[in-house]
């Protein structure tokens, strides 16, 4: 997922992939985590300013503008923790709709969800075990971008043939029984990532009297804490509490919510959003502070801005599939001559500088550093690659500043190699539809990725597996195709679910880091990024949760 | 001075005379001066062409004079970006220099202020912000940063000649394009009328029905993405001819239809009959009879439309379908110093003085041209 832009996921997730076996395996109902704490702390009103979002419904929207917001109002039969990463496990997979978290066989094919009882929509209708199939139908009449997850699904080939006359019951890995309030989901080879699956807006459950068409006015009923009452896209937006909620209805997996009611602006003009804060008329910026301000606006207003590291990484694709970036010692050769600080610096010190593909939060992370910035090295393996004065297209988005001086500064890196650049600056609303689409024959450009759930397959197996490549809405633009490391990816993704998330497997995900990196210098890594809070001095920060990507607006007090 | 005007009926083609026959005698026009010189006194009255006239019209316009003066300043200090770039600056208008320092008064500064981030073990992270570039230095840093900085750490002082360069660059030669094409557009459609007429005035009416702005957005978008690579021309994606070929097509209509209107009336002036009664052919008399006489406006509309062309370069520029990055133009300049306005305005200030001097000064130049080439005419630019 980016954030600001719509993505087309195009990448068919995992196919075979195996069970993470600290997020299933029976039981569990008793499960709990540094539970979020809402007592006391309850008030009026949340007035909020927040970035444009591209849908306000959970079966399209792909960016983390609406995720954020759907995080207290839609909720799936799992949900990821509410807590904030600095104080607990923000990436735990906790029972959210259903009682527990799923019974599984040994095989990690078949997963057994019982609902809670007695829960209800925001508009009244009862929550039944039937709605799962009718929201993962609706994914496919809608056309979400979030089809793709749900490709090892037994009986989905049909939906996915032929997507508008996908049908609750022609899914038929998916059976319940509403009476009992059973789910049943079979899948055709083990997914290692698949409750990770259910935990994000596409796997939400929507009552059947939602239309099969986008539907924002008003919003699809809610089932969590809050509802979204009222919707203007990219104006305003206003959440209620949920009037069929109970208290704790989702035990400690799911705050109850302080403010009443969120009412929000939407902007993407971050000068304006930071002065609507700064001028007290609202109690939290939602976007990334300017970073042509940030000095400033950090010396006056220390105590109300918190920065946190997101599981993000920006880098620069290479097209390897054609020259002069098929050449190991032309990637080699960028590798060495771009300096990360720099490109910190044109992020307004807003990032981390990372080499590696996967993000510092991931267990499977393992820092490497190998190519320290070195522009003379750089220019002799050019030399030596034979690729020297080669035409090479650069893309970046031209209306969005930090990715345009990214482009620009990588095109002055590549004349600096000897390169004949042309770049192209595309607006950041075609940029990925247009990168992703393999006619366009990129060589070379900007792009980010933030998780949608935590586990390395949302980064290899979307990003950089050869066997996940597509000629349009590809995610994979530098066509990365190395046979051993898509194998591996795949006899990753196969282990038994006992070894999912256990240190051998660890170090085997960092291995794949390092080799794409290190053998391959299969991409450009340059940054983690960091995201900003900025509270009205009204507020109390020690209230601030955020999650791995994003604050939780329900958890908001005031002083 | 001294006398005045002889009462000429038409022509600014110079040299042009028509005989008009008096009895038996050959009656001139400069006949016709020298008689009325004899009755006054016998004092020779010198004739003087129209352009004289215009000359001496526009010589006494001290304010056109004094735009054109601002105008050639501009177009000169432009001119001399390499030189500034090369002898003052030291830098390139395209080289970034996001980590380089300068040295000023014994201290050193960086060109983009240091800083960044990191994460202490308990998970708090500290920010320290960076990537703001250093101001104008005037003199101080021996020539360097004059201006300051942009965002990429390149020399604004630098990238504001060239930006201008490339911009007046652009202007003018899509406007002397344009007018040239409209020229002879308008000639063949007046002249010959009929079906060439029907076909070339519903082509001018095609473009003229869209926006300017729109047309050039449209067209430089798309060109900009993969260039120009037709009928044996090969222009790259940055290439600067794209978006001078891209203005000098949509100014067309709004400088061959007024002229087709001008050839459409001179073309039934008994001139032309005269010179197609001596065997002229339609070259001929669009060149030597026709061009003449609509060269004051052609004059006219061009120092007009230069300045238009000028500012859709930098409209379209703004929008990314002009001039294409890393090369900068005044419309480049001010859409890279938006996001800076708050903290660093002249980032955009700057260059939009430059435009501001250089759009006003040639329309007033403009004005005084056409006041002095012909006092009655009411030729403009209508958009």
């Amino acid at each position: 997922m980016r954030t600001k832009r719509g993505v087309i996921l195009a990448a068919v997730v995992a196919t075979g992939l195996v069970l993470v076996v600290s997020a299933c395996g029976g039981g569990g109902g008793g499960t709990t985590t540094t539970g979020p704490s809402t007592s006391g702390k309850t008030f009026a009103q949340l007035k909020v300013v927040w970035g444009t979002t591209d849908y306000m419904d959970p079966g399209l929207s792909y960016r983390l503008e609406s995720w954020q917001l759907f995080q207290d109002v839609y909720m799936g039969l799992v949900v990821k923790a509410h807590v904030s990463c600095q104080t607990g496990d923000c990436t735990k997979i906790l029972p959210g709709l259903a009682e527990s978290l799923p019974t599984s066989n040994s095989a990690g094919t078949d997963y057994k969800f019982t609902l809670r009882k007695g829960l209800k929509y925001s508009n009244g209708e009862p929550i039944k075990a039937s709605d799962f199939a009718f929201s993962i139908a609706r994914d496919f009449k809608l056309n979400s971008p979030g089809i793709g997850f749900y490709s090892n699904i037994v009986g989905i080939d049909g939906c996915e043939a032929a997507p508008t006359s996908c049908t609750p019951s022609s899914i038929t890995g998916i059976t319940s029984d509403d009476k009992a309030g059973t789910i049943e989901i079979k899948l055709k080879t083990p997914e290692s990532d698949f409750l990770y699956v259910l935990s994000i807006p596409f796997s939400s459950l929507v009552p059947p009297s939602t239309p099969l068409t986008d539907t924002e006015n008003p919003p699809p009923p809610a089932s969590g804490p809050y509802y979204i009452s009222s919707y203007k896209p990219s104006r305003s937006f206003v959440l209620k509490r949920n009037p069929n909620w109970k208290k704790n209805e989702l035990g400690t997996s799911v705050p109850n919510g302080n403010p009443d009611e969120i009412v929000g602006l939407m902007t993407d003009d971050v000068d304006r959003s930071a002065q609507l804060v700064q001028s007290g008329q609202y109690m939290y910026d939602e976007n990334l502070l300017p970073t042509t301000r940030l000095a400033a606006l950090k010396q006056k207003y220390a105590s109300q801005i918190r920065f946190y590291p997101t599981p993000s990484t920006y880098y620069f694709f290479m097209n390897e599939s054609k020259a002069p970036f098929n050449s190991l010692q032309a990637r080699q050769a960028v590798n060495y001559a771009v300096d990360r600080s720099a490109l910190v610096k044109l992020r307004g010190g807003l990032g981390l500088t990372t080499q590696n593909f996967l993000p510092p939060s991931y267990p499977q992370y393992k820092k490497i550093n190998p190519y320290p910035y070195n522009l003379a090295k750089a220019k002799q393996l050019v030399q030596q690659s034979g690729t020297k004065g080669d035409h090479v297209n650069l893309y970046t988005i031209g209306d969005v500043p930090f990715d345009k001086s990214a482009g620009e500064y990588l095109q002055g890196v590549l004349q600096s190699l000897g390169y004949n650049v042309q770049i192209h600056e595309l607006s950041g609303d075609n940029y990925f539809t247009i990168i992703g689409n393999q006619a366009t024959k990129a060589d070379i450009g900007f792009t980010d990725w933030f998780e949608d759930y935590p586990y390395p397959t949302d980064w290899f197996r979307i990003l950089l597996d050869g066997d996940t490549i597509t000629q349009t809405h590809n995610n994979n633009y530098g066509l990365v195709d190395f046979k051993d490391v898509n194998k591996e990816i795949a006899r990753l993704a196969a282990l038994p679910p006992s070894e999912a998330l256990s240190a051998k497997t660890n170090a085997a995900w960092a291995a794949v880091d390092n080799t794409l990196q290190t053998k391959y210098a299969a991409t450009v890594p340059y940054l983690n990024g960091l995201l900003t809070s900025f509270f009205s001095s009204k507020m109390d920060m020690s209230c601030d949760v955020f999650t791995d990507s994003q604050d939780d607006p329900a958890q908001m007090c005031m002083k | 001075m001294g006398a005045p005007p002889p009462a000429t009926s038409i022509s600014f083609g110079g040299g042009h005379r028509r005989p008009v026959a008096t009895g038996n005698q050959e009656f001139t026009l400069d006949t016709a001066a020298k008689l009325a010189a004899q009755e006054g006194g016998g004092a020779q009255v010198q004739g003087r062409s129209p352009w004289a006239l215009a000359g001496r019209r526009l010589r006494r316009n001290y304010v056109a004079l004094a735009s054109l003066g601002v105008f050639l300043l501009v177009v000169v200090s432009c001119l001399l970006a390499p030189v500034y770039a090369s002898h003052v600056a030291h830098r390139g208008a395209n080289d970034a220099n996001l980590t380089g320092y300068i040295h000023e008064n014994g201290k050193t500064i960086p060109v983009i202020s240091n800083g960044g981030s990191r994460v202490l073990p308990d998970g708090t992270v500290i920010v320290i912000p960076a990537g703001q570039p250093i101001g104008p230095q005037w003199g101080a840093a021996g020539g360097q940063y004059v201006l300051g900085a942009d965002q990429l750490g390149r020399d604004l002082a630098v990238r504001l000649l060239y930006g201008g360069e490339n911009s007046l660059r652009v202007g003018l030669l899509s406007a002397a394009i344009s007018t040239i094409v409209s020229v002879l557009l308008a000639l063949l459609a007046g002249y010959f009328g009929g079906v060439v007429d029907w076909i070339l005035s519903r082509v001018f009416d095609l473009i003229w029905a869209f926006p300017v702005v729109l047309l050039g957005i449209a067209l430089g978008t798309a060109l900009s993405i993969n260039g120009f690579h037709h009928f044996g021309i090969h222009l790259a994606a940055g290439d600067l001819w794209i978006p001078t070929a891209v203005i000098a097509f949509v100014f067309i209509p709004y400088i061959a239809r007024p002229l087709r209107g001008q050839v459409l009336a001179l073309r039934e002036k008994e001139f032309v009959e005269a010179a197609v009664a001596q065997g002229a052919g339609p070259l001929r008399i669009m060149l030597t009879e026709l061009l003449p006489n609509i060269a004051s406006t052609v004059l006219v509309l061009f120092s007009l439309i230069v300045a238009n062309a000028i500012l859709t370069e930098v409209g379209l520029s703004f929008l990314g379908a002009g001039v294409q990055p890393p090369n900068a133009s005044w419309g480049t300049l001010i859409a890279d110093g938006q996001s800076w306005l708050a903290t660093d305005p002249w980032f955009s200030m700057l260059p939009g003085i430059f435009i501001a001097i250089s759009v006003l000064s040639l329309n007033i130049f403009g004005d005084g041209l056409r006041d002095a080439l012909d006092p009655r005419a009411k030729v403009r630019i209508e958009r």
